[in-house]
């Protein structure tokens, strides 16, 4: 059996091979729209509050508007007790509350000074931060407001009051992910995981199902075996990639910062260590059902040791050491790096080189593996 | 029943896989995903700042920074290295503080300190920007109230005149805002509907995997199910016990409600999958497809519970795909038991929530029936073919 023969072969198992077929091309489709779906509107907006007003002043009105009109916060409501507002939460009306005392504007109008209370549901993180950021800046403004009111009742004119109360300006913007969308933050991670996992398993149900059988895989060497499935699964993972990279980051917002070139040469160690990877990972089954299953129960821990939903630094180092004989984790971390944030090619360069040195380990693995399950007797048995 | 109970468990026992997902691999998986969150708070988070200032004032603001127990502030010369370090994933936000920052406040005019925060992390980012700004701003707070001093203010009237509005923010029902409370239990949940699908999946393939369909018929179909659903449910609910005793009574997370309501939130959970795969296994009879299929449907099980992302922000195909997840239907019983302590009555109308599930009886009953024809016609033939 020569070379090509074999590549066409394996690509007619693939292709042929019904639930290999269905998870490759279907699931990659499938995932391309199902992971990013919930995220799709970006961004936590009108986050409804419930306001317990004991002032009923003009200045409370005033405060309560303006929190209705902030992005983030939608006012529905209006109760007289906290507990009130405590079981509008509960029963889901609300996501938050704000109290304002009694006697608030007196005492502010008195020099005084007052203090509100936000309180936001902290089972949703996300939720409430938006409440407490809208709420804060609403509360900075009432501040605002009334120290305006106050210096220009002590006759400063107006533009030196205004100077006085911004005194240093304190600009916080966001680099990398300018919308702060939550889309652009997910999906550069997730479809790499995705391209990993679905390859893994597709790699693994092919050798799976072959190893105790006779065909044509038994007619070449443990070596052309490997670089000719190598070749296949890359070539049809090349077209998955171009989807995923391409398109989808286009599709989802997804900033790219770095060359096509860079990102074709980044991810060729990426594909060649994970379809090696998959070819060793099979020879551990005879089973077709049990690869899907494993990599499935993984999947979640290695989004997770991949460091942008959770910070690295605060990963306990076992995980870490562990996590790096992964080929998504050097992939996942150097690509947010190159294309995202914009790092230049010399300071992702380790990570290139720690996923060639993936690939050579998982070759001498794969060998190893793949010749120890040709040498055993075929087995009639499916 | 009990032999059929007895042809299940010997199966499980019989079958090292299934055996360690439902002995090891839980609580290695459970374990493992707690380990990687167990420091729950971010902090010390590295910051770098760069100081072009180099005054009294600029170093105070820095050592503000350090105060806060969310960033470790890390000094660099320029703003070129400091924005290499950015890229690289090394800091997560970058302060700078300006040249003449001193003499710009003290004589009036008013200059920017910028913040620059990694929102590629949006979880991290979004976090530092706000501790950052917060340190800052009493860091600053601190030189006005000495302006004011200066100026003769008392020192009580001083602190108000510079704020007058005060906040008080409470985070209500998680109240260190600990992650372990908020990402873990989704999470392990996650993992825990996972294990009960392959669970499942496996003993029905198993079936086919043996080729012991007809056995299976001749016993009764549904007399098999129901010997399925006796030694899994009981197994799987051990599991998810296990996971509530982790984070409610090993690391002693607030709950305000009871265990009791949780575990039957569970057993709805569990029947609600049993069903999907159900369909799913006699409509396409082949393992690897079953698992496949089962794995397509429940992997992407965790952003739909609305826990990380709202789910009113959600587009309405999310919340109909977020419908067909028992997991997502069990985390809001979940949150409402811990959190607001939520009783029997409200556990009631939740547990109606999955009322549509049950349209998939007859569909599995349809699709079963189907199935055992085409084997009993594939019996039938083949005796024959032989004589």
């Amino acid at each position: 059996m020569t070379f090509w023969q074999f590549l066409l072969a394996d690509l007619r198992a693939i292709v042929m091979d019904k639930a290999i077929a269905i998870t490759l091309f279907g699931g990659v489709l499938f995932y391309s729209v199902l992971y990013p779906l919930p995220y799709l509107n970006q961004v936590p907006t009108e986050q409804m509050l419930v306001v317990i007003d004991h002032d009923g002043s003009s200045l409370s009105r005033r405060l309560i508007r303006h929190a209705d009109a902030s992005p983030k916060i939608t006012v529905t409501g209006q109760v007289s007790t906290i507990e009130t507002a405590q079981s509008w939460i509960e029963s889901g009306r609300a996501n938050g509350l704000l109290v304002i005392p009694h006697g608030f504007r007196k005492d502010l109008m008195l020099g005084r000074g007052s203090t509100l209370s936000y309180g936001g549901d902290a089972n949703y993180f996300l939720i409430y931060s938006a409440v407490v950021e809208g709420l804060v800046s609403v509360g900075l403004d009432a501040s605002k407001y009334v120290q305006l009111v106050g210096l220009l009742a002590h006759g400063e004119n107006a533009k030196a009051a205004e100077r006085s109360l911004n005194a240093v300006k304190l600009n916080s913007v966001p680099a990398f992910n300018p919308s702060l969308g939550y889309t652009p933050y997910v999906v550069p991670g997730v479809l790499l995981l995705v391209l990993h996992q679905t390859l893994l398993i597709g790699t693994g149900i092919l050798g799976a199902g072959q190893w105790r059988n006779q065909g044509y895989w038994r007619r070449v060497s443990p070596l052309m075996l490997i670089s000719g499935r190598i070749c296949v699964f890359f070539l049809i993972y090349t077209l998955f990639t171009s989807l995923y990279v391409g398109h989808c980051y286009y599709w989802y917002g997804v900033s790219v910062q770095a060359t096509l070139g860079q990102v074709a040469l980044f991810l060729l160690p990426f594909l060649l260590s994970t379809a090696v990877t998959g070819i060793a990972f099979s020879c551990l089954f005879t089973r077709r059902d049990l690869p899907t299953q494993v990599l499935l129960l993984i999947s979640m821990p290695i989004l997770f040791v991949s460091g942008f939903v959770w910070p690295l630094e605060l990963i306990p180092e076992p995980l870490i050491w562990i996590s790096t004989i992964i080929p998504a984790v050097p992939a996942i971390i150097g690509m947010l790096q190159l294309n995202q944030m914009g790092a230049s090619w010399v300071s992702i360069m380790p990570l290139w080189l720690h996923l060639w040195g993936l690939f050579a380990l998982f070759f001498m693995l794969a060998l190893y593996g793949v010749n120890w399950r040709l040498k055993r007797e075929p087995n009639c048995e499916s | 029943m009990t032999s059929l109970i007895r042809r299940e468990l010997k199966a499980l026992w019989n079958d090292p896989w299934q055996f360690a997902l439902v002995t090891y691999i839980p609580i290695l998986g459970i374990i493992s995903l707690w380990w990687l969150f167990s420091a729950g708070m971010p902090r010390q988070l590295p910051v770098a700042i760069v100081d072009h200032d180099q005054s009294q004032l600029s170093r105070m603001l820095a050592r503000r920074i350090q105060a806060n127990p969310a960033a470790e502030p890390i000094g660099y010369q320029d703003i070129a290295s400091a924005k290499r370090a950015m890229t690289q994933g090394e800091v997560y936000a970058l302060v700078v503080l300006p040249y003449r920052l001193k003499r710009d406040l003290l004589t009036g005019h008013s200059p920017t300190i910028e913040i620059r925060y990694n929102s590629q992390f949006l979880l991290v980012g979004k976090l530092l920007s706000s501790q950052i700004q917060l340190s800052l701003a009493d860091g600053l707070l601190h030189v006005a109230s000495k302006k004011q001093l200066a100026l003769g203010v008392p020192k009580a009237q001083a602190e108000i005149n510079l704020r007058p509005v005060t906040s008080q923010t409470t985070a209500l029902y998680n109240s260190n805002s600990n992650y372990i409370g908020f990402l873990v239990p989704p999470v392990l949940l996650a993992l825990g509907q996972l294990l009960a699908m392959l669970v499942f999946a496996n003993s029905l393939n198993r079936e086919l995997r043996l080729n012991t369909m007809s056995e299976w018929f001749s016993l009764g179909t549904r007399r098999v199910l129901f010997a399925k659903m006796l030694v899994y449910t009981p197994l799987i609910l051990l599991q998810g016990r296990f996971i509530l005793a982790i984070l409610y009574q090993f690391l002693n997370l607030p709950l305000a409600g009871d265990f009791g309501l949780l575990l039957v939130a569970q057993v709805a959970m569990l029947l609600a999958v049993w069903l999907l795969v159900l369909v799913i296994f006699f409509l396409l009879q082949d393992c690897a497809r079953v698992i496949s299929f089962c794995t397509a449907l429940f992997a992407p099980a965790f952003p739909f519970m609305g826990i990380t992302f709202p789910t009113l922000d959600m587009p309405v195909l999310a919340q109909l795909w977020r419908k067909l997840m028992p997991s997502s239907h069990y985390i809001d019983t979940h949150v409402g038991v811990v959190s607001y302590g939520q009783g029997w009555d409200t556990l009631a109308d939740q547990l109606i929530n999955y009322w549509g599930f049950l349209f998939l009886i007859p569909v599995i009953i349809f699709l079963a029936t189907r199935v055992k024809r085409a084997h009993l016609a594939d019996q039938s033939l083949s005796p024959e073919g032989a004589k």
